[in-house]
């Protein structure tokens, strides 16, 4: 009996029973939050993509719901390294294309900047570019995720690399820089850059989808 | 053990003891104050130059951070009860050099929450003169560099307009670094570039700075390792670049390095008290001074360099502490 | 027995008199990190509230159970059972501030005012009494935290819980929602409280 008293097992019986209890606690929990957590993040970046891909006067019209969204992941082997891109082919209802949204990560000036870049259907031009994580400095830093900045890249073809200037000179392929924000901008705009020229080439063709006509 | 405190003691003592061959018996507050005149003397050539280049911008800036210092002094030392020391004329030097290390178009309340920032957080909180780690003026400039980044950096000094048209520029090194335009080499050497009010003159730096080192009022090993080390990394640079001396000139003439090697990184509280400290305390500041400006955001490391090695100083003091005789 | 405080006066005693942060300089990590808004400071401090009066009750529950070497074994499992509870409800109801608050959530498993006071009190008395403990700890923490986010919001950004309180043209001072301003505004906060507290003593003797 002083034997079983004195074994490690018997002394940790309150730590063994709490580890249970509080264990079944939290997979009950997990169970019934990680469906709404999982509808959050994803809710994120698909709320976005109907203005990433379409005008903004199309894009109040059509609701996501109106829009056929498929994910898939790009895989690029460059220099040695796998680089993974979540790319989401979006369709009209119709079953015509209506364009490419790509997420990215980048080193910013502060820490990595996580973008949404739109692109048309054949992934000519730019249709929209979103920051949807940055830690850059406020103040400076923090403009690249005011509009009419991101807004510069609308229209921008994608076969030329993008530079930063400090002030424009005519040039399609210039972005003016954050003045103070040298580094947050161009960092942004190489992102863009290095994307496109990525996954350019594997955008077409598109995997297929049941035909909807 | 006991030679571990007797040393710790000897640190924490050094700041207002004034390391120097005999006679050792002399009056602290008249030392303080001819070391300070001096340094108000050999500032001059430098606020004249920013004057006469910047007019009313050097002229404001000046005259702000000058009475703010002071008020701050009086206030501050009036809050710990303790006896006036304006009279040593240090605050006053604090506000000249924290206004000449301003850009001009900086707005009146930079200068104010500097001065503020550099008498309160910078000095009186460590106890006042001679009890402080960082120098007071770099501590408010640091401040107020990271709390208004858009009014201090390089975009600010650009819609200034000033005496010569160069005035209304880029600063000689973020036009080099982000811009890749070089400017002329006599415009750096006289100073009708653009920059911090008081260091584009690299002339009327050296003038003064030469000035201190001759009255033995500042120390000849810190400016010299310092602008020794930069000439070297600033060398190994242009050689492995276009090799057209270009970027030494810039580095050497271009910032506030002359300015802050003589000026800044002299003052005796904050710096190394023996001579191989000294050394050890001016590589180190150059070393960082090129690796904040070859290698980060910033066009310019001077003022982030110099606060990193007062941090290292008392460390630097540890290290260099001479060994009485027998007790090796 | 007599002389240990009772358990309205230890309710009274962590709000100020033995605040968490100003007197014991305790939690330090989160009133650092996550003090440069009103809003990710009171979610943090709700955080540790609910954390810390959970903890607080299940171990005085169980303390006559608790062997002395496995006592922080204890301690910390229930913290951790808490802190995860805690961290999952913000991520699946307040999606955008969960991502604001980032790791310092989770970390609260490590933050030492929560098992100082599974320590010192919780395992050694009632329910009640550990209930009002935490209680009072918690509204000091909330309190120290909201201060000084208070202050680091308003000079940082002009706002206060996100609405303007200051002119338009107030120039941000961007240092004070910069980590530098977290430690300034700590450093000069307890300064004051010092200061007060010498004036007091002083007007006293």
């Amino acid at each position: 009996m002083n034997f079983f008293k004195n074994s490690n097992l018997a002394q940790a019986w309150l730590v063994l029973l709490l580890a249970t209890v509080f264990g079944t606690a939290l997979a009950g929990i997990q169970v019934k939050l990680s469906p709404v957590i999982e509808a959050n993040k994803t809710r994120e970046t698909m709320e976005k993509i109907p203005d990433l891909v379409l005008d903004t006067s199309m894009a109040t019209q059509t609701a996501t719901q109106d829009l056929i969204i498929q994910s898939r992941v790009i895989e690029i082997e460059k220099n040695g390294i796998t680089k993974f891109y979540p790319v989401y082919d979006v369709q009209q209802k119709n079953g015509s294309l209506a364009g490419h949204v790509a997420k990215a990560r980048g080193q910013g000036y502060a820490d990595k900047i996580e973008v949404l870049i739109g692109l048309d259907a054949g992934g000519n031009t730019i249709t929209g570019l979103f920051i949807l994580d940055q830690k850059e400095t406020p103040g400076l830093g923090n403009k690249i995720v005011e509009k009419t900045w991101r807004d510069q890249f609308i229209n921008k073809l994608s076969d030329t690399p993008l530079i930063v200037v400090k002030s424009k000179t005519g040039q399609p392929n210039e972005i003016d820089g954050i003045s103070g924000a040298t580094i947050s901008s161009r960092s942004v705009t190489g992102i863009v850059n290095t994307t496109i020229a990525d996954i350019r080439p594997r955008l077409l063709p598109i995997p297929k989808t049941e035909e909807t006509e | 053990m006991s030679d571990s405190n007797k040393i710790l003691n000897t640190v924490k003592d050094s700041p207002i003891i004034h390391v120097a061959p005999s006679p050792h018996i002399r009056d602290i507050k008249t030392h303080t104050q001819r070391m300070m005149i001096d340094v108000l003397i050999a500032l001059t050539p430098v606020v004249i130059v920013s004057v006469y280049l910047f007019r009313m911008y050097a002229v404001k800036q000046l005259l702000i951070c000058i009475v703010t210092c002071l008020a701050a002094e009086i206030l501050f030392v009036r809050m710990r009860g303790r006896s006036l020391t304006i009279k040593d004329c240090s605050a006053g030097v604090t506000g000249i050099i924290l206004a000449l290390s301003l850009p001009g178009s900086a707005p009146w309340f930079v200068g104010v929450i500097a001065s503020v920032i550099a008498m309160g957080i910078g000095k009186i909180i460590f106890g006042g003169l001679g009890m402080n780690i960082f120098n007071p003026a770099m501590v408010g400039r640091a401040f107020v560099m990271i709390a208004f980044a858009g009014l201090m950096g390089a975009g600010s000094y650009e819609n200034i307009t000033g005496l010569v048209d160069a005035v209304s520029g880029a600063t000689p090194l973020s036009a080099l670094k982000f811009n890749n335009t070089p400017a002329i080499f006599t415009h750096l050497f006289w100073g009708n570039t653009n920059g911090s009010i008081g260091e584009t003159s690299a002339f009327a730096c050296l003038l003064g700075g030469l000035f201190l080192v001759f009255r033995k009022t500042a120390s000849w090993q810190i400016p010299f390792s310092i602008l020794l080390t930069v000439l070297f990394i600033a060398g190994i640079t242009d050689l492995a670049a276009a090799a057209s001396g270009m970027l030494i000139v810039h580095h050497m003439f271009g910032g506030a390095l002359m300015f802050s090697a003589f000026f800044i990184a002299t003052d005796p509280v904050t710096s190394p008290l023996t001579s191989k400290g000294k050394w050890i305390f001016g590589c180190g500041t150059g070393i960082l001074i090129m690796i904040i400006r070859l290698f980060s955001g910033y066009p310019e490391g001077v003022m982030f360099a110099i606060l990193i090695m007062n941090a290292l100083t008392p460390l630097i003091n540890r290290w260099t502490n001479p060994q009485p005789m027998g007790e090796a | 027995m007599t002389d240990q405080p009772t358990a309205f006066e230890r309710f009274v005693q962590g709000i100020l008199p033995e605040n968490p942060v100003f007197r014991q300089l305790l939690g330090l990590c989160p009133t650092l990190a996550v003090t440069n808004g009103m809003k990710p400071a009171l979610t943090m401090a709700c955080s540790v509230a609910f954390v810390l009066l959970c903890a607080n009750i299940v171990i005085s529950l169980i303390r006559n159970l608790l062997k002395p070497h496995l006592r922080i074994v204890v301690f910390t499992l229930t913290i951790a059972a808490f802190v995860t509870i805690a961290d999952r409800f913000l991520a699946a109801y307040f999606f955008q501030m969960s991502k604001t608050l980032g790791p310092y959530i989770p970390l609260i498993i490590v933050n030492c005012l929560i098992i100082c006071r599974c320590e010192v009190c919780a395992s050694k008395q009632s329910v009640f009494t550990a209930a009002s403990d935490a209680m009072g700890q918690a509204i000091g923490f909330g309190l120290a935290l909201s201060s000084i986010a208070a202050v680091r919001e308003i000079l940082g950004t002009g706002m206060f819980f996100g609405i303007r309180v200051l002119p338009e043209n107030w120039p941000d001072w961007v240092i004070m929602v910069l980590p530098p301003g977290a430690f300034l505004t700590l450093g000069l906060l307890l300064g004051l409280v010092n200061w007060i507290e010498l004036i007091k003593s002083r007007r006293a003797s």
